[in-house]
């Protein structure tokens, strides 16, 4: 699922490291033991929030800037501002030109990518832990000092153009997923793709950029989180010599569309020469973490979709033999309400309208009858250990730092645990009940371009 | 969500993996313990003990590289049933018994080894050490299994038709590697896997998986004579075949360039050139290292810097030597809209052909190096990074050294041994390629 934009396609491992962010929760509350890497907050004078977790076990460090800004906030006819804009911030100030930031952190021997996704865009260094104040330096500089030359504008517009293409015109699962979010969202950002349409990207000014940039990038709207092996004392310390004296912005007006309920089941069908299996995706309306309904979609979701003996595959891929792989997605974190999705690519020779049939039955089975004990106990065992071992890295704890601050606290961390482990089989099936319902529900189908394919049929 | 990520980002770097060994270490502290058990296979123990969790990777010569001519896809086919069931468990039952405690086990083959790997929490590392025992040693490839798996990985490759990546790299495959198993596609072909038997399956895990040339890596909260102990219990009764595998022949070092075009229906062109190139233990690939990354490695590099930031033509521009155990190829890749595929080529090739005719800016060298010594630790910062890497350093016998040798090798080139390089390596009239688009 497209769910995530990073920069730069330098390598897979780097998109696959970006990927690991999707929705991940984490850190703080270890299974076993104490919290191992305490985390020091602050909040300058200027509103930045600072994050610090001590880990000295690998001599690097993590630093990572969120700004809250995605694709949300932007309105029709300039979508894709957003991660046009997280583009530009490579691309110069005055005091380093364009890539002399990337290259500085290659020269000291750091890695650099960043994303953008519906909610948040983020920035992230990976480097030896003795070049935090350089990391510091550059990411305070492009918070506030983005050049944002027209030249510039225009060749990196054309870059942003092959990005859409790779990513979606010519990935047929690219077109269904975009068709999907067009039909399930009528009135709320979420309806458009995070990179944007082409003829917005094709058009976007360079002052519609400096405005976003003006009104986002400022520090009251901004998240640093640093991981690694640092003093957290000092660390802030160079926080605040780097980042201080940059002057609070205006507070960013608020997101206010509200999505309406929906009253009918909504269907999409996509068409591309180049799909050789097809997909049959549903998505119904689900509430976010501030529903006290998140933990049980988030065990609902696991207990489809994770590993092979989830439902999904046990069922479709190898008890019915009608996918190739199935599958759920639930995003926990989502900043507004979200879609709770199944999917499912067909083997050769199988219907859509069977494979969407069998997928509705999971559901209704669902509503039926309680999960069995001893699946309810998987899903919370494999919840739990992932926490564990998102600990491993610092990257990937920095990342869920930020994410959960982006939430409201990343103390919301702590509650998550217990949270998911109150989830009884009753709450899952009356969350079944309450949100898997035909006026929440939509569907989206991708086939073969020839009508005549015995699978269109 | 975040598990999702975890695994299948496991099995796609597993994936990758082949042979890309990474950069230089710090210092100090060996990286792992290395000692060669009695029936051959090595062990290696990097003790990682502040989280409770354990990698445990097996490698074993059984990767596509092993595949019989008639039978593309073996390898590939027998490594995807391992976890199909066992003498004491069905599929169903082992896929339940390691996630119920939120673990992974998962078997792949990749072009020289294949690779079995466990993630567990430490609690539940006796467990898992069972259920990983019992794929190498006692899978049972049931019928229906072995059916199930076939139509799956047909069904795979033709839903890998929609990627041009994999077509193009499918393609240039045999024009790098004519006649020799590395320009062969690692899972077959829906035909060749159509053909496959039962019996070959068997056959093929009776002869490759075997401990003699095989690697096993534990990374996390054990200790050595604790996975030592536990390993030898379970694999007691593992002992080499009396025959030797047959050796692989490398690839030929040159291959005359040819080209090839694949007309298909998108709004980019994907572009894709290649020739062998040489694997970690040739002298010359340290400066090519150095090269490759003044080529096409960052965002500071020769091709990022013309083709996409200049010309505003491809998202993703890059070049690299791709070395495996028994050969090595170096590609270069590009997408870009197709009125557009003329100007960017000319470019590529052009920026190729500079490396070997000019030297190299001081400023260029002292960025690669710093970049490819700097960057080693962000390589192993997490236990199952560390696993790849120990594991691929063994598979290559490139030595526990590696880092530090790798460290000096890359700290002593010249501007002039990357040019000669360059010259011998890079230089675009050697190079295939292979178009995908209208």
């Amino acid at each position: 699922m497209v769910g995530m934009l990073p920069s730069r396609a330098l390598s897979l491992s780097a998109l696959l490291l970006s990927l690991a962010f999707v929705g991940s929760a984490s850190a703080q509350a270890a299974t076993s033991g104490p919290a191992r890497f305490p985390v020091t907050e602050a909040t300058l004078d200027n509103g930045l929030r600072v994050l610090i977790q001590e880990d000295a076990r690998n001599p690097i460090v993590a630093v990572q800037v969120f700004y809250r800004v995605g694709s949300r906030n932007e309105l029709p006819g300039a979508t894709g501002l957003a991660h046009f804009l997280e583009h530009m911030m490579f691309k110069g100030t005055p005091t380093h030109g364009r890539g002399e930031i990337s290259r500085l952190i290659e020269l000291n021997g750091g890695r650099d990518n960043a994303f953008t996704t519906k909610d948040m865009t983020g920035y992230h260094v990976s480097i030896a832990a003795d070049r935090l104040d350089l990391v510091l330096g550059l990411e305070a500089d492009r918070m506030r000092n983005l050049l944002l030359a027209p030249a510039e504008i225009d060749s990196e517009r054309k870059v942003v153009m092959e990005e859409r293409r790779t990513r979606i015109d010519d990935d047929p699962e690219g077109v269904v997923y975009e068709a999907m979010s067009s039909i399930a969202f009528l009135a709320h950002p979420y309806r458009w793709p995070i990179i944007g349409w082409m003829s917005d990207i094709a058009r976007i000014n360079p002052g519609e950029l400096r405005a976003f940039y003006d009104t986002y990038y400022r520090p009251n709207n901004a998240i640093l989180v640093i991981a690694g092996d640092v003093k957290a004392p000092a660390a802030l310390a160079q926080v605040r010599r780097h980042f201080g004296p940059i002057p609070r912005g205006a507070t960013p007006a608020p997101v206010t569309a509200l999505e309406p309920d929906q009253s009918d089941e909504r269907r999409v069908i996509v068409r591309k020469e180049a799909a050789q299996l097809p997909v049959v995706n549903i998505a119904w309306h689900v509430p976010n973490f501030r529903s006290e309904d998140a933990p049980a979609l988030e065990l609902l979701s696991t207990l489809l979709s994770e590993g092979r003996a989830s439902r999904l595959y046990r069922h479709l891929v190898y008890d019915k033999r009608m996918a190739l792989g199935a599958g759920g997605e639930y995003s926990y974190s989502s900043l507004d309400p979200t879609l709770f999705w199944f999917f499912a690519t067909l083997l050769p020779g199988q219907s859509p309208e069977a494979v969407e049939q069998a997928l509705l039955a999971e559901v209704e089975q669902l509503k039926k009858e309680p999960v069995p004990a001893e699946e309810l106990t998987r899903a919370r065992n494999q919840i739990e250990a992932s926490f564990v071992w998102e600990q491993d890295s610092v990257f990937s704890r920095a990342s869920v730092l930020g994410r959960f601050e982006m939430l409201g606290s990343w103390r919301m961390l702590d509650d998550f645990l217990p949270k998911v482990r109150a989830v009884t089989a009753a709450d899952l099936q009356r969350v079944a009940q309450r949100y898997f319902a035909v006026d929440r529900k939509n569907v989206s189908i991708l086939l073969p371009a020839e009508p005549a394919t015995a699978a269109a049929r | 969500m975040s598990r999702l990520a975890r695994l299948g980002g496991a099995l796609l770097l597993t994936a990758t993996m082949a042979g890309s060994v990474p950069a230089v270490g710090q210092a100090a502290a060996p990286l792992a313990r290395r000692e060669v058990l009695p029936n051959g296979a090595v062990l290696l123990v990097a003790e990682r003990p502040t989280l409770p969790i354990v990698v445990i990777r097996v490698s074993v010569p059984a990767g596509a590289v092993r595949d019989p001519a008639d039978g593309l896809g073996l390898a590939n086919l027998t490594a995807d049933l391992l976890t199909r069931g066992t003498t004491r468990r069905s599929g169903p039952e082992l896929d339940q018994a390691i996630e119920f405690v939120g673990g992974s086990l998962e078997a792949d083959a990749g072009r020289d080894s294949a690779i079995v790997t466990l993630s567990v929490l430490k609690k539940d590392l006796a467990l898992g050490l069972d259920l990983l025992a019992e794929v190498l040693r006692q899978p049972t490839f049931p019928a229906d299994e072995v059916a199930r798996k076939i139509a799956d990985i047909q069904a795979s490759l033709r839903r890998a038709e929609q990627s041009p990546e994999t077509v193009a790299a499918r393609t240039l495959g045999p024009l790098i590697f004519p006649g020799h198993p590395y320009g062969q596609p690692a899972a077959g072909t829906v035909e060749s896997v159509g053909k496959l038997t039962r019996e070959q399956v068997v056959a093929f895990h009776r002869l490759h998986y075997r401990p003699d040339g095989a690697n096993i890596v534990a990374v996390g909260d054990v200790t050595e004579p604790e996975i030592r102990r536990a390993l030898m219990q379970r694999l007691a009764g593992w002992t080499a075949p009396t025959a030797a595998l047959p050796p692989v022949p490398p690839p030929a070092p040159t291959v005359a360039a040819s080209s090839r075009q694949i007309t298909r229906d998108l709004s980019q062109t994907t572009v894709l050139l290649g020739r062998p190139s040489i694997r970690q233990d040739d002298p010359d690939y340290f400066p090519l290292a150095v090269a490759t990354y003044v080529l096409g490695g960052g965002s500071a590099s020769r091709l990022y810097t013309r083709v996409r930031e200049e010309r505003g033509l491809a998202y993703s521009v890059y070049a690299g030597a791709q070395p495996a155990r028994y050969g090595a190829s170096y590609l270069v890749s590009l997408q870009t809209r197709t009125d557009a595929v003329a100007e960017a080529v000319k470019l590529v090739r052009e920026e190729m052909a500079r490396m070997g005719r000019e030297p190299m800016a001081p400023g260029e060298l002292e960025l690669a190096k710093s970049y490819l010594i700097g960057s080693f630790p962000l390589r192993l910062d997490t236990s199952g990074k560390l696993a790849r890497f120990l594991g691929a350093v063994e598979e290559s016998g490139l030595g526990l050294d590696y880092p530090e040798r790798y460290k000096e090798r890359i700290g002593r080139v010249t501007v002039e041994e990357a040019q000669r390089v360059a010259v011998k390596y890079l230089d675009p009239a050697t190079f295939s390629s292979v178009m995908v688009g209208k």
